[in-house]
């Protein structure tokens, strides 16, 4: 509601801005320059900024009324009183209507194009997406079929130890792709309707716990010190979408950091935001991949079709997408010491936007 | 000693999923019922009366959440669901309607059979030990005592507030079972408490770990599940 309404007061702030100002060319032509004919030509581009620059056609439409009665009154004859009697007024003042329908008309259109090319563009990168997931898909799965066809074709001629390295493959490839299906759902989870995620209030010790549990589950050599804050804090999210972030956060860093020994999560809260980070001690991002690390996984697999696997996590790309929906913001930077950092924040009202 | 394995009811339609599970558990020493379809399945659950079920939702004629709701007209038996649905309402409307726990694919087989061990092990002992004269409810070195109403954690006792311990007892008598917001809510407040108890109910968790030493990422007595609720573990 409050959106709406501050919408109005911009509109019509645009529209009385106008105007006056144009107002006062038209006085300034007048009685510094004594020109008088294009007085008109001056509230004919003014109702045309009107109309291009708010939103239905009520602005223009009332700014062209506007903008005959005061040519109508102040520069034409007979000055400072109504007369349209002149055709020439009438003229002008059908001339202003016509031009701010037709370009109240033509900037809807416009902007109806632009938000169709914005899901289109959308459409193609979940394509992308999509294509660039089947061909990964298919490492691990050829390593599953082909094991499980192995093993059970030669069963007698397979030692032991063999067997077993074979069987740790499988267990390998399978994790993985458990791990990549999860962040697939995630996504469909945001995509869903294109309606808003739906955020309850989350103990923010409890996600914690959440994450870790799951985190160690999968590693369970890899330390991480956490800091959080003392009191409980309510914060409002999605929860399982947030657990998926943090989890593939601290992944990344156990897959990529070079030589990293320690890992930290930190969560500072203060009134209107959270603040998650997650950092390592490796050897940080390069720093040509800085600016593509949240959508690598499309540039990635734009430049070599057949990267290396294990680069190609989609973690870091859904990451992006989940706290896009959330309303926050993630960042990635190098620390001074070595080690990169991850950071998103998330707001702690629950505000329904209206868009 | 045929005769004395735990029956275990399994209904899941995919041939290798059921032969799967099925090894698991005959390995481990549970003889397994196979039912591939809601029909089938109620006239096994009649005929045989199983110690256990695990039960998949998605089966090809009717909803499983029929079966449970069939078994739970006239009897306890721990049911375990099995589901690849994993948003937490399917979770919780499982749950709401008396399955005791919920295992969602993929999964590995010493997650299963873990959770079918609690299962079987709750149903027989904890249920009725709250609410005997002098009864005890021990979990390493978490102990209550129902009724002098106190709470020891290796021998040192931890004091709770009213609610706390009302919640703490009402997890342990069902140790085992994830138990659903509104579940332990309803237990708690009443049921005419709903709307915004969750946030009471958050604000007492929170205290309890605290009380409790809960660490995050560490193991504790209460394990927490986001959106969906809180089991004792045991």
């Amino acid at each position: 509601m409050k959106k709406i309404r501050s919408r109005y007061i911009k509109d019509i702030a645009i529209t009385v801005a106008i105007l006056c100002l144009s107002f006062m060319f038209s006085l300034l032509f007048q009685y510094v320059f004594d020109v008088r004919e294009h007085i008109t030509t001056v509230f004919v581009f003014a109702v045309f900024l009107i109309s291009f620059f708010t939103r239905g056609y009520i602005y223009g439409i009332i700014a062209s009324l506007i903008g005959v009665l005061a040519t109508n009154y102040a520069f034409t004859f007979p000055y400072f009183a109504f007369n349209f009697m002149i055709s020439a007024n009438l003229i002008s003042a059908i001339v202003m209507i016509v031009i701010s329908i037709f370009t109240s008309a033509l900037v809807t259109r416009l902007k109806r194009q632009e938000a169709i090319k914005a899901e289109s563009n959308q459409e193609s990168m979940r394509a992308n997406l999509l294509r660039a997931v089947s061909h990964d898909l298919r490492t691990p799965l050829t390593t599953i079929y082909a094991s499980s066809t192995t093993l059970l074709e030669n069963s007698t001629s397979l030692t032991e130890s063999r067997k077993c390295r074979i069987i740790e493959g499988i267990k390998e490839d399978s994790e993985w792709l458990i791990r990549m299906v999860e962040n697939l759902l995630s996504i469909t989870r945001i995509d869903n309707g294109r309606v808003r995620i739906i955020k309850t209030p989350t103990v923010l010790e409890e996600l914690v716990d959440s994450v870790i549990l799951k985190f160690k589950k999968r590693y369970p050599a890899q330390e991480v010190d956490i800091v959080i804050p003392e009191e409980m804090v309510l914060v409002p999210m999605d929860a399982i979408l947030i657990e998926q972030v943090l989890v593939n956060l601290l992944e990344n860093a156990v897959q990529h950091a070079h030589d990293m020994t320690k890992l930290w999560l930190r969560v500072l809260a203060s009134e209107d935001a959270v603040v998650f980070e997650v950092e390592d001690n490796g050897w940080g991002i390069e720093p040509k991949h800085l600016k593509h690390i949240f959508n690598g996984y499309l540039v990635q697999k734009e430049t070599s079709a057949d990267s290396q696997r294990k680069n190609a996590g989609i973690g870091l790309s859904v990451c992006a997408a989940i706290i896009k929906a959330h309303g926050g913001e993630i960042t990635a930077e190098n620390v001074k010491t070595g080690g990169a950092l991850f950071r998103f924040t998330l707001n702690m009202e629950d505000a329904d936007h209206d868009e | 000693m045929m005769n004395n394995k735990y029956k275990i009811l399994l209904v899941e339609d995919d041939a290798n999923i059921s032969n799967l599970i099925a090894a698991m558990l005959e390995a481990t020493g549970y003889q397994v019922l196979l039912a591939e379809s809601c029909s089938m399945a109620k006239l096994l659950y009649s005929s045989y009366l199983p110690d256990l079920i695990i039960l998949d939702l998605g089966l090809p004629d009717k909803d499983g959440m029929e079966l449970l709701h069939f078994v739970r007209k006239s009897a306890l038996t721990p049911v375990i669901v099995l589901s690849a649905r994993t948003k937490e309402e399917d979770k919780v409307a499982a749950l709401d309607s008396g399955a005791n726990d919920y295992v969602t694919k993929p999964f590995g087989s010493a997650e299963l059979l873990a959770r079918v061990r609690t299962a079987l092990r709750n149903h027989r002992f904890s249920s009725e030990e709250g609410r005997l004269p002098g009864g005890r409810f021990t979990l390493r070195d978490l102990e209550i005592h129902y009724e002098a109403r106190q709470v020891f954690i290796q021998g040192q006792e931890i004091r709770l507030t009213q609610t706390e311990y009302n919640i703490v007892a009402f997890l342990s008598e069902n140790a085992g079972k994830m138990m659903t917001y509104s579940a332990i809510i309803k237990a708690i407040w009443g049921s005419g408490a709903y709307d915004g108890s969750i946030k009471k109910l958050q604000v007492n968790m929170a205290n309890i770990r605290k009380k409790f030493g809960a660490k995050p990422g560490e193991e504790n007595y209460i394990t927490n599940e986001l959106g969906v609720g809180y089991r004792m573990n045991g």
